[in-house]
């Protein structure tokens, strides 16, 4: 009846750039999901978006699966309009946070019912089945009801389910965020090989900033409906945008500057002498902080601290201390040597090339 | 000991309770089987009455009547109430979302009051109009009426304890809206519906009141023409009739327990 499709490694030629150009939804009159959002992403990219619950995360998803049709703006999908696209005319398929598989149907029913969907001939939806069983491990689960398997068995179901008919875009919504931490690091690096493989766009949604570092090409972090930042994981965490950026990529070093001239700024805890950029605070993460104990040499240019709290994460120790009545946040890799103790006093080593500078919440 | 007396009790109520419920049932069939025509005293075992039963024509026209009845009434309302259902769930969150109270009046209102208003509406517009004489087709339209909300009820639970998602996921796997409801909603809803299809039957059989007062001469239906028998006694007969509908009914609660066991070790 159909033409063979081609084996699913062929296809990265068809993977779809996304053009989401000042999209915005309402949902009641003072109730905005998206304001004025433009972003463009790229074929073959595993693009995230990142932020707290309610920042329009899921919205925007839905406005790609055509779910839901936005207020205004346009969205491109491989170049073509979406509007008044119904999402069964999308050749873009998603993975729901719930899974929603349908429970009367088995394994592979459900797997099937996209291809059933499109006609497709039986010869076809089974080739079609076997390689993507094959694919993501579940060739033994197939003939399972779904009340059969386990959480991570169904995520697995709804990626084939999806994956099975070859979209040009696959939508993820939080979809291992039901999973147990190590189940969810497997998955985590299992899709992102996944997708290099397929070279299919991938839509992640997600409010795990380190789910979102180690998965992603890009990152867009949104914060109340308002995109906050676009680019690598990188440059998110390191150069975050903005406060909330910062706060939201997990970092707590955020030293608000009261003065700052050619030579340098001035914050709370001192004041540090180079070539800064204009802005409202000074971001310190941990890696730019070298804690010294005090009997140690001491470098130039070291601020001292007191040690309120040691926080032990197995690789390393987080030391929450006090500097010039300022908190401040450290580590120190546990190498086998003892460490400062609650009450000690420290040395802190300011690393200013690993610092930033950025702007207050909602300036960027 | 207390606890141990009130287990006891409750033993007892759970023994008395089955006494009152089962035993007139087993009365009626143990006397259906009587030699003799008596409901005191049981002379020995014959198929005499069902024989007779079966030899007289105005209680076939009355089985015929239920059957037809029931049936007609039955597939209407499910399909009335299994759209309602989904409509009750699909605009559940809208403005008018409160108006789905208003078709739960049959379940809360009493069937005589209800029968009653009934055959007068339905008098009324005979005058008027001429259409709608007594008979089976007023009895089919106020079967309806009152199975309708017990159908929406069920199907609207189902779709209630349904992942909200399951709707998008199957637009999202390409489905038109015809696709979604052959391959998506109806198997979904499968157990609802003959779950609500059973229930609407043994409603309608069992129903005395409202068939009552919206019959016609010619409509007379089983439970109609056992209540009309009975005023000259009861006979084996009528207790040849009662075993029969028991067994019926027997038969479709059996049938929905077989398809609830079932679906719970199919479905989630």
């Amino acid at each position: 009846m159909s033409e063979p499709a081609p084996p699913m490694q062929q296809r990265a030629r068809s993977a779809s750039s996304i053009g989401i150009d000042q999209v915005s939804r309402r949902f009641a009159a003072d109730a905005v999901a998206l304001d004025d959002v433009s972003l463009d992403i790229q074929p073959g990219e595993f693009f995230t978006l990142l932020g707290p619950s309610g920042c329009g995360k899921t919205t925007l998803l839905r406005l790609l699966a055509g779910l839901d049709q936005p207020d205004s703006g346009l969205i491109h999908i491989g170049g073509r309009s979406m509007q008044g696209v119904p999402p069964h005319r999308r050749s873009v398929n998603t993975v729901f946070q719930s899974y929603a598989l349908f429970p009367h149907r088995n394994v592979r029913e459900n797997i099937r019912f996209g291809l059933e969907m499109q006609r497709l001939s039986a010869a076809e939806i089974s080739r079609r089945i076997e390689r993507t069983a094959a694919l993501i491990g579940i060739d033994k689960l197939l003939e399972r009801g779904i009340d059969q398997l386990s959480g991570g068995q169904r995520q697995r179901v709804a990626l084939a389910r999806a994956l099975v008919n070859e979209p040009d875009v696959l939508l993820l919504d939080e979809p291992l965020s039901a999973l147990d931490a190590g189940l969810r690091g497997r998955l985590q690096i299992e899709l992102r090989r996944l997708q290099r493989q397929l070279g299919m766009t991938f839509v992640f949604v997600t409010h795990d900033q380190e789910e979102a570092m180690v998965m992603s090409d890009r990152i867009a972090v949104l914060n109340h409906g308002r995109l906050a930042q676009i680019g690598t994981p990188q440059a998110i965490y390191e150069k975050p945008a903005d406060e909330f950026v910062a706060r939201f990529m997990g970092h707590e070093n955020l030293l608000p500057i009261k003065k700052s001239d050619a030579t340098g700024i001035e914050t709370p805890i001192g004041r540090f002498s180079g070539d800064f950029a204009e802005g409202a605070y000074l971001l310190l993460p941990p890696q730019s902080l070298i804690l010294h104990r005090l009997d140690q040499p001491a470098a130039p240019d070291c601020i001292e601290a007191v040690v309120d709290e040691c926080l032990y994460r197995g690789g390393m120790t987080e030391y929450r201390l006090s500097c010039s009545d300022w908190p401040l946040v450290a580590t120190l890799a546990n190498q086998g040597r003892p460490g400062p103790a609650a009450g000690d006093r420290v040395r802190l080593e300011v690393v200013t090339r690993a610092a930033a500078v950025l702007q207050a919440e909602g300036d960027g | 000991m207390s606890r141990g007396r009130l287990t006891a009790f409750l033993r007892g109520f759970w023994y008395a309770l089955m006494l009152f419920l089962y035993a007139p049932l087993l009365v009626v069939v143990v006397f259906s089987f009587n030699s003799i025509n008596s409901s005191a005293r049981f002379a020995g075992f014959s198929l005499d009455w069902y024989k007779r039963l079966f030899a007289n024509d105005v209680i076939m026209q009355a089985l015929w009547n239920t059957a037809v009845l029931a049936t007609v009434s039955t597939l209407i309302a499910v399909v009335i109430g299994g759209m309602l259902g989904y409509g009750f769930y699909r605009y559940r969150l809208g403005r008018l979302s409160w108006l789905v109270w208003l078709i739960y009046l049959p379940v809360i209102m009493p069937d005589i009051v209800f029968g009653i208003a009934e055959m007068t509406f339905f008098v009324l517009i005979n005058q008027w109009l001429g259409i709608l004489a007594p008979g089976l087709g007023t009895m089919i339209i106020a079967h309806v009426t009152f199975q309708v909300p017990f159908v929406a009820l069920l199907v609207n639970a189902r779709l209630l304890a349904l992942d909200p998602s399951l709707f998008e996921a199957a637009q999202d796997l390409y489905a038109s809206p015809w696709q979604r409801l052959s391959a998506f909603l109806l198997p979904t809803l499968r157990p609802a519906i003959a779950a609500s299809f059973l229930l609407a039957l043994t409603l309608s059989i069992d129903d005395f009141v409202i068939s009552f007062f919206t019959a016609g001469p010619e409509s007379t239906t089983l439970p109609i023409y056992i209540w009309s028998a009975i005023r000259k006694g009861v006979t084996p007969e009528i207790n040849a009739i009662a075993t029969l509908m028991i067994a019926t009914v027997f038969l479709i609660a059996m049938l929905s327990m077989l398809g609830g066991r079932r679906r719970r070790t199919s479905d989630t």
